[in-house]
């Protein structure tokens, strides 16, 4: 990987002002809406909204991220970058920090108002899972964004990406609470990431509908190694391919 | 350099066993109209398409290792800038992956182009951008440069600055290999003149021997009361096109030629007679008249 290529990478995620807008200002916006809508004063239901509005803002940003290696492709950036030494991990793993860098935003300022307007309060260990514990759980999304921008088209992102980002937060408990989904959903929402990354953050606001952290963390480490091989072998073939 | 080269797509054989040395210090121009493998030679010399058949080596090395080595710098056809970078730091950039690279403000000067560092790469004309890219080929500080169709989408006055630069770049040494359209650009710039058709490579050497190749010139004169067969049963005629006006008549030997014309026809008059050029070269051996083709591939 190259320092170079990260700070030019970062530059140009900053750039992108309306971007920038929508995984910052929306996962906010949406967290004081819900919490004036459904919150009732009741701190474990406020809690709860604020690791879903943090994990949605968190894979929203990392998943929209990766969109932009389908503009790259298209425009031949790709190749031009084959023509120096970056190697094709390195590339990948540029995208994959930069997918993680665009992520923080709503993983500090979510529960940063959670905590300061809200009142949330938890213990250390619980800040860390809300907050470090997300962002990690972000890390198979940055990587789904990755493999969902080496097949499609720069004209196909938009759709495609706004199908991915809602049906894991409609399906993964992200919007509709666990604890409002019936139990159909409940099973489907089980197959979805995004479950299990609002089971990393919602063990430490309530101990209603969770799992066991290790558990959350091993299904969602097992999505990572999917996704990335399948990240690894695409590229390969699109290597072999141009 | 390329040896025994084969790459189809599908049914398409687009690069029919592509032979070729090229030796440092030269300046090639490889020229073929549209279909005839130049972009997928260029393609597997870069490393980025591997040939179904024969080998590649650059500087005694295979094409990835010179590329990662910084050794060849490539200005490929299409966009390769990114619309929110400026041009500075999208060569700056790479300039930062190579382990020798050449100053950026260099790279920027040699290119024509210092006073566009900021200007975002979306906010550039055809012609800059196309400068932009030779930049970025240029900053590795590479021993080849590969560049196809370099100065597509520049205006006249662009394309001269660009080849004085290039100039520039050529006398230190470097070996340049370019694919392009304009034949001028071949007959200016190139020490040797490479020319494909459906595949392979129909000639080779340089301009004047190419030109050789389509041995003749042309004359073009008013004939009143001429005939078709009657001009072409003239002495080392090759080819005749009458038109209402004048014919046109090729000639692998216009002196005799002439004087028979001149002899049979004395009214004949507005005589003209031209050379071929490279233009006449790469008409006749990338046409499809197969036979001429072949000719060309057994003098080269």
């Amino acid at each position: 990987m190259s320092f170079g290529y990260l700070i030019l990478e970062a530059r140009r995620a900053m750039r992108n002002t309306r971007f920038l807008i929508f995984s910052i200002a929306f996962p906010v916006l949406l967290f004081l809406l819900y919490v004036g809508l459904y919150g009732q004063g009741n701190k474990s239901i406020i809690g709860v909204l604020m690791v879903n509005m943090t994990g949605f803002g968190a894979l929203s940003a990392a998943l929209f991220s990766g969109g932009r290696v389908a503009l790259e492709r298209s425009v031949g950036w790709q190749r031009q970058l084959r023509l120096t030494p970056l190697s094709g991990s390195g590339y990948l793993i540029g995208k994959g920090v930069i997918a993680m860098l665009v992520a923080l935003p709503a993983v500090i300022l979510v529960p940063l108002i959670g905590a300061v307007v809200e009142g949330v309060s938890l213990d250390a260990g619980g800040w860390l899972r809300v907050t470090v514990g997300i962002w990690l759980a972000v890390i198979p999304f940055a990587l789904m964004g990755l493999l969902i921008g080496q097949i499609g088209t720069p004209d196909s992102m938009q759709p495609i990406m706004s199908l991915a980002m809602m049906g894991m937060s409609l399906l993964g408990g992200i919007f509709i609470p666990v604890d409002t989904m019936p139990d159909w959903l409940l099973h489907i929402a089980q197959v979805l990431p995004s479950y299990w990354l609002g089971q990393v953050g919602r063990g430490a606001v309530t101990a209603d509908l969770t799992v066991n952290l290790g558990k959350a963390a091993f299904v969602l480490a097992a999505w990572t190694v999917v996704l990335g091989f399948g990240v690894v072998r695409r590229y390969r073939r699109d290597s072999a391919r141009v | 350099m390329l040896t025994g080269l084969h790459k189809s797509y599908g049914d398409v054989h687009a690069v029919a066993g592509v032979d070729l040395v090229i030796a440092p210090g030269e300046v090639v121009a490889l020229l073929g109209p549209n279909g005839a493998g130049k972009s997928t030679t260029v393609d597997m010399l870069l490393g980025l398409t591997r040939p179904d058949a024969g080998a590649v080596t650059v500087f005694g090395s295979a094409p990835h290792d010179a590329v990662a080595t910084g050794a060849i710098g490539a200005m490929l056809q299409g966009g390769a800038l990114l619309d929110d970078a400026t041009v500075g730091e999208t060569v700056g950039m790479v300039a930062s992956l190579h382990r020798k690279p050449m100053p950026v403000a260099e790279a920027l000067r040699r290119s024509g182009i210092e006073d566009l560092a900021s200007r975002r790469c979306n906010k550039l004309s055809g012609g800059q951008k196309q400068r932009a890219r030779f930049a970025v080929a240029l900053v590795s500080d590479p021993d080849l440069l590969v560049l196809d169709e370099p100065t597509a989408a520049m205006d006249v006055q662009s394309r001269r600055e660009f080849w004085k630069s290039m100039h520039g770049f050529t006398s230190s040494g470097r070996t340049v290999l370019f694919a392009t359209h304009y034949l001028e650009e071949a007959e200016t710039y190139a020490d040797r003149v490479v020319l494909m058709r459906a595949g392979r490579i129909v000639a080779d050497g340089s301009v004047a021997e190419v030109t050789a190749l389509v041995s003749g010139r042309v004359i073009r004169a008013a004939v009143p009361g001429a005939a078709q067969a009657a001009l072409a049963a003239l002495p080392a005629v090759t080819e005749v096109e009458l038109r209402p006006t004048h014919a046109a008549i090729s000639s692998s030997d216009s002196d005799q030629t002439l004087r028979a014309l001149l002899a049979t026809y004395p009214r004949a008059h507005d005589i003209e007679v031209t050379a071929m050029g490279l233009e006449g070269a790469f008409l006749s051996l990338t046409s499809d008249d197969s036979a001429m083709v072949t000719n060309g591939a057994d003098l080269s």
